[in-house]
């Protein structure tokens, strides 16, 4: 049992913390940002035409998140990618300057 | 259970908390985003080289994604990114995409504009619903084209404007709503007040062929 074989790769706590996480009712919840952070636009998520249960959320809110989450996806990303996006360096074609 | 009661009313975003959040951001839709490889040039053809790269319903899924895939800017000549409902084929063929047009914008001059931050606020305006009103039910999905010449980004919708019975909307009606549509798309690309956005017909495309196809109108 000294050999196991290689492990597949741990989830980062980023990675658990996404999948168990649980939907915030954007609507009906009310969350105190830390200092510093942005709540979604109310204006976008009043009115009674809006279906979404507040799922609305304007550029500036969601540009927030950008410096905040990093995670790849899943642990298998790296060779996901290269299956469908590929490295831009071995695909056909001279690339654009 | 019953230990962590206590702490159960206790919302904790990825701002409190990058790496021990219990709340996450629900999108009104499910997304999926695609890539298109650029041809090999030995006769491959288009539907193996679009793929579906993964799909994702919630903001901070978005981000992981976005902050580890590979820059538009990076990408080369003949690549596609799409980003479109989750159940909708980014190609004319799809059922649902058959009576539907796009709203589109050529950068010509690729030195002059940052691909990755346009391309980024159009994502942004169509995941965060800015792109259309709650009861439009036009958007399909956003494309951004990397030829030699320039930077293309498109905005496809369910119909070309048409009246739609089933929601009580008149031929009139349907036009202004693609024209709202076509408005708030050309104001996530920032554009100036002489560039415009021209929208054109799916099935004008196709018989087109490889010559642009003829714009119905622009906003």
């Amino acid at each position: 049992d000294m050999h196991k074989p290689i492990e597949p790769a741990q989830p980062t706590a980023g990675m658990q913390a996404l999948k168990s996480a649980r939907f915030l009712q954007v609507r009906s919840e009310l969350v105190n940002y830390p200092e510093g952070i942005l709540s979604p636009n109310p204006a976008l998520n009043q009115g009674t035409k809006n279906k979404a249960g507040g799922r609305v959320y304007d550029k500036d809110f969601l540009l927030q998140f950008q410096a905040v989450f990093k995670e790849k996806p899943s642990t298998d990303w790296d060779m996901k990618l290269k299956e469908t996006v590929g490295d831009s360096s071995d695909s056909a074609g001279p690339r654009s300057a | 259970s019953s230990t962590s009661d206590s702490k159960d009313g206790e919302i904790k975003t990825v701002f409190h908390d990058p790496e021990n959040f219990n709340v996450k951001h629900p999108l009104m839709n499910n997304w999926t985003l695609w890539f298109t490889k650029p041809p090999s040039g030995k006769g491959d053809n288009w539907a193996e080289l679009l793929k579906e790269v993964i799909s994702f319903d919630s903001v901070e899924e978005f981000w992981g994604i976005y902050n580890n895939i590979t820059p538009t800017s990076d990408l080369a000549l003949k690549s596609d990114y799409h980003l479109f409902k989750k159940g909708v084929r980014p190609e004319w063929e799809d059922s649902q995409n058959k009576h539907g047009g796009k709203w589109a914008f050529q950068f010509k001059d690729k030195k002059a504009i940052n691909i990755d931050a346009l391309w980024l606020h159009v994502m942004l305006a169509a995941i965060g619903e800015n792109l259309e009103d709650d009861e439009d039910n036009e958007v399909m999905g956003v494309v951004v084209n990397v030829r030699r010449g320039f930077y293309r980004i498109g905005l496809w919708t369910r119909t070309v404007g048409k009246a739609d019975p089933s929601k009580g909307r008149t031929a009139e009606q349907g036009r202004e709503v693609l024209h709202k549509i076509g408005k708030r798309f050309r104001q996530s690309l920032q554009l100036k007040d002489n560039e415009m956005v021209e929208f054109s017909g799916h099935t004008d495309s196709a018989h087109a062929g490889s010559t642009r196809a003829k714009a119905k109108f622009t906003a």
